[in-house]
């Protein structure tokens, strides 16, 4: 199978006057198609930075990131943007929600921008969030926002689902439920997820796992058996 | 602030949030310079027109009268408590004629201090006929200007009433030596009057010396310390009140005495003038009568002449007659004299004819003779052979005598033998009848039978016997008979013989007879021919006899023709003489009846010359009696000398400038309030937001332990350090420049009025900056209290999120399910931010409202001209009549224009300036009445401002102008009433009221107008249309038609107009004040606030990028918002607009003007397009901000 996304030589270089910060220095990955990829890494190790690249919200200093054989790092603002709109699905840390639209209208804000959409409402079924399709962000809990925000990347139907630390701002039990959404969505349609996490536990749910410190990859492995979240604890 | 942490803090938070400091700063400065600004402006305005008035140390207190003010009004008005100064001037009305047209000048002394003149340009009168002119004459336009005068030229003056001007000034021409303005008459207005046209144009000054008047008509006085004070401020108003008020209670007094006197003089004046009429009629009487005497006498001799002249006529008739009947016979013995010459003449002829027939008579005479002679002799002889034959004759006769005597004898003897014979058979006779007798009786007897036989037989015996003796008898006278016969033969035969001897004797003899006969008749005719030539010689002789009388007559004819022919010559001689005479006699009656005509005609003049005298005299006398009854009655009728006691108030266009600086007020209580309160809400929502915003580290520093006062006064002092200084700069700035501004576009109106002065206005400066400071403090204040109250770790959080609502939108499922889904977001976004919301409405409101008003102004002020002299008012000129000039004269001024060719249509109107009142107010206003109302349409059109529906006038009821009815607070349907002098109040029902800017206007029909005032109207004026495409000829044809007598002057619509554009000119300077200041709110405001609603949302329209959203669709979700917000904001604009509008066209209004309220629909769309174009630009300014979002902010922890 070849790779679906590779990333060749990535570095990130902030210059904050005359010092320069390099975030991320040179990594090199490859992910196939319809895997779970779990980056690990302390605060500050680049995977932000690297999801970032990744997702097309900002551009590698050198590099090459080819995603479905294109190659992102070549591209313009226009065509990233395109491509953020097409390809990716992005699960924020804070949800990210509109606040002043209900579930269905903040899923339906992704939808009417892409080419490809899947119906708003039955996504929201898929996460379970049937009955809520009405709420505002702010008559929802914090999991329940998640899985609107879930829903409002994979509606997309993007061919990366990106998700950083989407577990962050919730409790464990809840976090846990959103990653076996998270894991369902992969297994059960096939779509490449990209989780973020400083949580190492969360290793074994990983098809690969891949771990970056001081923006460099330190360990790549492909794991043949990935137990299901359920069985994880941390 | 001792913690200079702190303070440091503080002087970095300005520099790190200029922009925001600025924003502050900017619309605190626009706002106080706006508010103090304009507010200043009323009070500049008054304190401009105080200083010019005090420069020109004008009166405060002006007294006319009626009858005129004496030396004795100044002394009492010196007396008065409060007067400081009391001069006196004369003043008077007159006309000046132009080369187009007329005016009416105010001719005005000038005062030794008052009202003291600014001259322009020239010099000032020093000659009494010499004047200064109204600066405004002489100015483009002006009537003198217009008609080619300049300074050095000289304007000759009328009276326009049946005085002449000389009565009132010592002459009718002045020099005009320069130009001058005179604080009496500040603007364009110079006042009315009651000559010419009515309304004044200029005035002009000249010395006290240039009038011949015995008393002064006006009076001034200064009032102390009346300087001082500021005109057109209650104080002194105040302060002139007290002593007018004074002065009201001396005026009684004053009035009765000036009446008396008047009274009295008239009295002496009316009494002189009775004597004089009284002398005068008695002188008139003498002479007239003197004349009529002349004239009688005139007549007699001219009769007598003509008497004279009749007779003589008749004599000389007879004369002629006399002659005529002497030339007649004349012509008759003429006549007869020719006649007689020429019967003389054929008498001659005659008698030479008859001479010549005497001689050749004669000659045949003696012809006669001798052929007589002849004859004669043959007769002669003749004679002697008869006389033979006659013997032989004579003796044969004498033979044949005896035989005869023989014959003779036998015949007498056979004559007895018959006798005998005879006397037998007559016997015979008697026997045969006794016979038969007897016969008869036999038979007789028988028939009867009765006689017996015997008797019978007797009877037949004697028969038988009768018989037998009867023929015998008979037998006997037979023979007898037969031998008588034998005889008678013989003797016949002898009887023969003898008688043919006798025959042929006789025969013989009458041969001889005859032979005789023929001789004697030759012989008579001899005798008969000796006897004709005897008597032709007789005849001769007595011819020749007759011819010599006829000749010595025919001499003696001819002698008395000569005579009469002679004596005719004379007759003739005498006659032509007689003619001769009688031609001159006719000469002379002719000469004589000529000069008797000439007489008389002389005479009738002189007659008529009386009668003229005479009727001239007695209605001269007639109305100098007329005249002094009436004056009489006028003199029983002369008022009571009233007093004018008139303050600043009562000069023309004084109040309008008060009430400019009013309108000013009225303008600044709403605009700059309008800016003021934008400007507040802006600094408190930035400062709001400031403080949100700021709320970590307000946590962070109460966390740290400062108290509220400390972390409160950072925001505070931010505020007030951007508002103090934006209002120091704002009240530097505004109240310098705006009532600059102002004054200066007043001062168009004012164009003499050059005193600017602006003070800083401290009151209202502080009003304006307190007012600032108050609002952003007490918006910080409030902010940082909201913050402070929190708890520090709650602080450090970030706010709970804004619950998402359901908007009542939501509720109408059927729209809302139609709405996309980024117009729902819009709108919950929309409703969600409700302040920002009413601020940016607010604001853009304002802008629109601005604009509005802005451009409003412009249509309303600027398109009255328009409207009324292209939709309202349609003719293009009006004629005014010469009420003086005759009907005639006032016809062929009709008539001209009438026949001009480039002329589409006339009316006649009357149009005169009446009071009219609801019972409690009055208002002068224009009273047109159109001759022919059905046509009146095509000239003033009639309508409803709003609906345009066109009104007819009709006898229903009268039509008022719209401002006129609104000031007497009458409608259609109401009465109002006409004053007149004569008829008191005219009631008139209002049957509608029409739209209409320029003057007021009382339309009525020419019936109505006969029913109230019960006289026909006089018109006076005619309106006229020029063709299509002639209208630029306007000037030319009414140039045309005041060269006629009968017009007095000329007004065109289009100078009107064009006056019109230039005194509201001076708004144009407000309205771009507005337009810019408009531009700059709306963008402080749009910008102010759609800055903070991005930092507000940052976070949102980062994810909207990262979720892949275009630079263009995140500006589109943001700018819909923004939009809507803009339409909203410019339809609350155009309502705010229009109210706004409509309040200061209400307030700037001047009074003989009514300012559209319309707004163009253009005006709504430029407000709407600028509006929507400083929303745009904000909005372009915004997209570079959006640009700049980071994603990466989308994935930071919410602050």
């Amino acid at each position: 199978m070849a790779d679906f996304v590779e990333l060749k030589h990535i570095t990130k270089v902030y210059k904050m006057g005359e010092v320069e910060i390099r975030a991320v220095d040179g990594i090199d990955f490859e992910i196939e198609k319809g895997e779970l990829v779990v980056i690990v890494g302390p605060s500050g190790a680049g995977k932000t930075t690297v999801l970032n690249i990744l997702g097309g919200m900002d551009t590698a200093t050198s590099g090459k990131i080819i995603v479905d054989g294109a190659d992102i790092t070549r591209y313009n603002e226009r065509q990233l943007t395109s491509y953020r709109r097409d390809d990716i699905g992005f699960v924020f840390q804070f949800y990210n929600l509109v606040p002043n639209l209900t579930a269905k209208e903040n899923v339906e804000l992704a939808l009417q921008i892409c080419k490809d959409p899947l119906d708003a409402q039955t996504v929201l079924e898929d996460v379970g969030l049937g009955k809520r399709l009405d709420n505002f962000p702010a008559q929802l809990s914090g999991g329940e926002q998640q899985r609107v925000s879930i829903a409002r990347a994979l509606a997309k139907n993007p061919k990366l689902l990106l998700c950083d630390e989407p577990t962050g701002a919730l409790d464990y039990n809840t976090g846990k439920a959103i990653l076996k959404l998270l894991q369902d969505m992969c297994r059960k349609k096939g779509m490449t997820v990209i989780i973020i996490t400083h949580n190492s536990a969360l290793a074994p749910m990983a098809d690969r796992l891949i771990k970056i410190k001081n923006g460099k990859v330190a360990k790549m492995e492909k794991n043949t058996s990935p137990v299901s979240v359920d069985l994880i604890e941390w | 602030m001792k913690k200079k942490a702190l303070k440091k803090e503080f002087y970095m938070e300005i520099r790190r949030s200029l922009g925001r400091f600025l924003s502050i700063f900017f619309i605190v400065a626009i706002g106080v310079s706006f508010f103090s600004g304009i507010r200043a402006a009323e009070p500049d305005m008054r304190y401009s027109g105080d200083a010019y008035f005090d420069e020109k140390n004008l009166m405060d207190i002006q007294v006319m009268s009626t009858l005129g003010l004496t030396d004795e009004d100044i002394k009492v008005l010196k007396q008065v408590d409060g007067i400081e100064n009391v001069e006196a001037g004369y003043s008077t009305d007159a006309l000046c004629a132009g080369t187009e047209s007329q005016a009416v000048l105010h001719i005005m002394s000038m005062l030794p201090s008052m009202n003291e003149l600014t001259l322009e340009e020239g010099r000032l009168p020093e000659k009494p006929d010499e004047c200064a002119v109204d600066a405004d004459l002489l100015a483009k336009d002006g009537f003198l200007a217009r008609n080619g005068y300049q300074i050095g030229d000289t304007i000759r003056l009328t009276s326009g009433t049946d005085d002449p001007i000389t009565d009132t000034l010592t002459g009718d021409t002045f020099t005009i030596v320069g130009s001058v303005s005179s604080p009496n008459f500040i603007s364009f207005g110079r006042g009315n009057t009651t000559i010419g046209t009515g309304s004044v144009s200029g005035f002009a000054a000249v010395l006290p010396e240039s009038f011949e008047m015995d008393v002064y008509t006006e009076l001034y006085a200064t009032v102390d310390g009346a300087k001082e004070l500021t005109a057109f401020t209650d104080e002194y108003t105040d302060h002139v009140e007290q002593v007018l008020d004074e002065l009201e209670e001396r005026k009684e007094e004053r009035q009765d005495s000036r009446t008396k006197e008047i009274r009295e003089e008239a009295e002496t004046e009316l009494a002189d003038g009775k004597q004089e009429l009284a002398d005068a009629k008695a002188e008139a009487q003498t002479e007239l009568a003197d004349a009529k005497q002349q004239i009688d006498d005139g007549w007699k001799q001219l009769n007598d002449g003509k008497a004279q002249l009749a007779s003589s006529y008749a004599e000389l008739e007879s004369s002629r007659e006399t002659l005529a009947a002497g030339e007649a016979e004349i012509a008759q013995n003429e006549k007869l004299l020719s006649e007689k010459t020429a019967e003389l003449e054929t008498q001659q002829e005659t008698l030479n004819e008859k001479q010549r027939e005497l001689d050749g008579k004669l000659a045949e005479l003696e012809g006669s003779q001798s052929e007589l002679d002849v004859q004669r002799a043959i007769v002669e002889q003749n004679k002697a052979a008869l006389d033979q034959k006659q013997q032989q004759l004579n003796g044969s006769q004498t033979a044949l005598d005896a035989q005869k005597t023989e014959l003779d004898a036998q015949w007498a003897q056979l004559a007895e033998s018959q006798e005998a014979l005879e006397e037998q058979s007559t016997l015979v006779g008697v026997q045969e009848s006794q016979l038969n007798e007897l016969k008869a009786q036999y038979q007789a007897l028988l028939e009867s039978g009765t006689a017996d036989e015997a008797t019978l037989q007797a009877m037949e015996a004697k028969i038988a016997e009768g018989d037998a003796a009867l023929a015998a008898a008979k037998e006997q006278l037979s023979g007898a008979q037969t031998q008588l016969t034998t005889w008678k033969s013989q003797l016949d035969a002898a009887q023969a013989q003898l008688d043919a001897g006798q025959a042929a004797l006789t025969a013989g003899q009458e041969e001889l007879n005859a032979g005789y006969a023929q001789l004697t008749q030759a012989q008579t005719q001899l005798d008969e021919g000796q006897a004709q030539i005897d008597s032709g010689r007789t005849q001769i002789s007595e011819g020749q006899a007759q011819l010599d009388t006829g000749k010595a007559a025919l001499e003696s004819g001819k002698t008395q023709l000569a005579d009469a022919k002679s004596q005719l010559e004379t007759a003739k001689q005498e006659i032509a003489d007689g003619r001769a005479q009688l031609t001159s006699g006719e000469q002379k009656i002719a000469e004589a009846e000529s000069e008797i005509a000439e007489n008389e005609q002389k005479l009738n003049d002189a007659q008529k010359e009386y009668d003229d005298g005479k009727a001239e005299a007695d209605a001269e006398i007639a109305d100098a009696e007329a005249e002094l009854a009436d004056a009489e009655t006028e003199i029983a009728k002369i008022e009571p000398a009233k007093w004018y006691i008139n303050s600043r108030d009562d000069l023309t266009d004084y109040t309008g400038y008060g009430e400019n600086a009013d309108r000013m007020r009225a303008i600044g209580k709403v605009f700059p309030v309008l800016f003021f309160l934008v400007a507040a809400l802006i600094s408190l929502t930035t400062m709001t937001r400031m403080v949100e915003e700021q709320r970590t580290q307000i946590g962070t520093l109460k966390a740290l332990g400062y108290d509220r006062r400390s972390i409160a006064a950072k925001y505070l002092g931010y505020a007030t350090l951007a508002t103090v200084t934006g209002s120091i700069v704002g009240i530097l700035f505004g109240e310098k420049v705006f009532p600059y501004i102002i004054i200066t576009a007043y001062g168009i109106m004012y164009p003499h009025m050059h005193n600017v002065v602006i003070p800083y206005n401290l009151e209202y400066a502080l009003m304006a900056s307190m007012a600032a400071l108050v609002c952003t403090l007490f918006a910080t204040i409030f902010s940082c209290y909201r913050e402070l109250r929190e708890q520090a770790a709650e602080l450090m959080r970030p706010p709970a999120p804004k619950n998402g609502k359901r908007v009542l939108l939501e509720r109408m499922t059927w729209i809302w399910s139609r709405l996309s889904f980024t117009w729902k977001a819009t709108i919950r976004n929309l409703v969600r931010y409700k302040k920002r919301f009413f601020m940016t409405v607010f604001g853009i409101s304002g802008c629109m409202a601005l604009l509005l008003v802005g451009f409003g102004l412009k249509d309303s002020i600027f398109d009255i001209g328009k409207i009324q002299y292209h939709e309202l008012s349609l003719y293009n000129g009006n004629v005014v009549l010469n009420e003086e000039a005759s009907e005639e004269e006032q016809d062929a001024a009709v008539k001209k224009l009438d026949a001009d060719k480039r002329v589409k249509s006339t009316a006649e109107n009357l149009l005169t300036q009446v009071t009219i009142s609801n019972g409690k107010e009055e208002k002068d206003v224009f009273l047109n009445v159109p001759k022919e109302e059905e046509h009146f349409s095509d000239f003033v059109v009639n309508r409803d401002r709003i609906t345009k529906e066109q009104y007819t006038l009709d006898d229903s009821g009268v039509i008022l102008t719209e401002k006129a009815a609104k000031e007497l607070e009458v409608k259609a349907g109401d009465t109002i009433y006409v004053v007149d002098d004569e008829k008191g109040e005219i009631p008139y029902k209002i049957a509608a009221v029409c739209e209409n800017y320029m003057m007021h206007y009382l339309y009525m029909t020419a019936d109505l107008y006969q029913n109230g005032f019960e006289e026909e109207p006089d018109y006076n004026s005619v309106y006229y249309i020029m063709q299509d495409g002639k209208i630029a000829e306007t000037e030319d044809v009414g140039g045309s038609v005041i060269e006629e007598e009968g017009a007095l002057s000329v007004s065109y619509t289009t100078n009107v107009e064009e006056q019109l554009d230039d005194m509201l000119g001076s708004l144009n300077i407000v309205i771009v004040v507005l337009v810019i200041s408009a531009g700059m709110l709306a963008f402080v405001v749009l910008y102010n606030l759609n800055n903070i609603n991005i930092t507000e949302r940052k976070r949102e329209l980062a994810t909207l990028k990262v979720l892949g959203f275009y630079p263009m669709e995140v500006a589109e979700y943001v700018y819909r918002e923004n939009v809507i917000l803009t339409v909203i904001g410019a339809i609350v604009g155009i309502l705010l607009g229009k109210i706004l509008h409509r309040f200061i066209i209400v307030t700037v209004e001047i009074d003989t003007a009514m300012f559209g309220r319309n707004i163009d629909f253009s005006s709504f769309v430029y407000g709407f397009l600028i509006t929507v174009g400083f929303s745009v630009l904000v909005n372009a300014v915004m997209y570079f901000k959006l640009k700049k979002i980071d994603m990466i902010e989308s994935l930071k922890s919410v602050e």
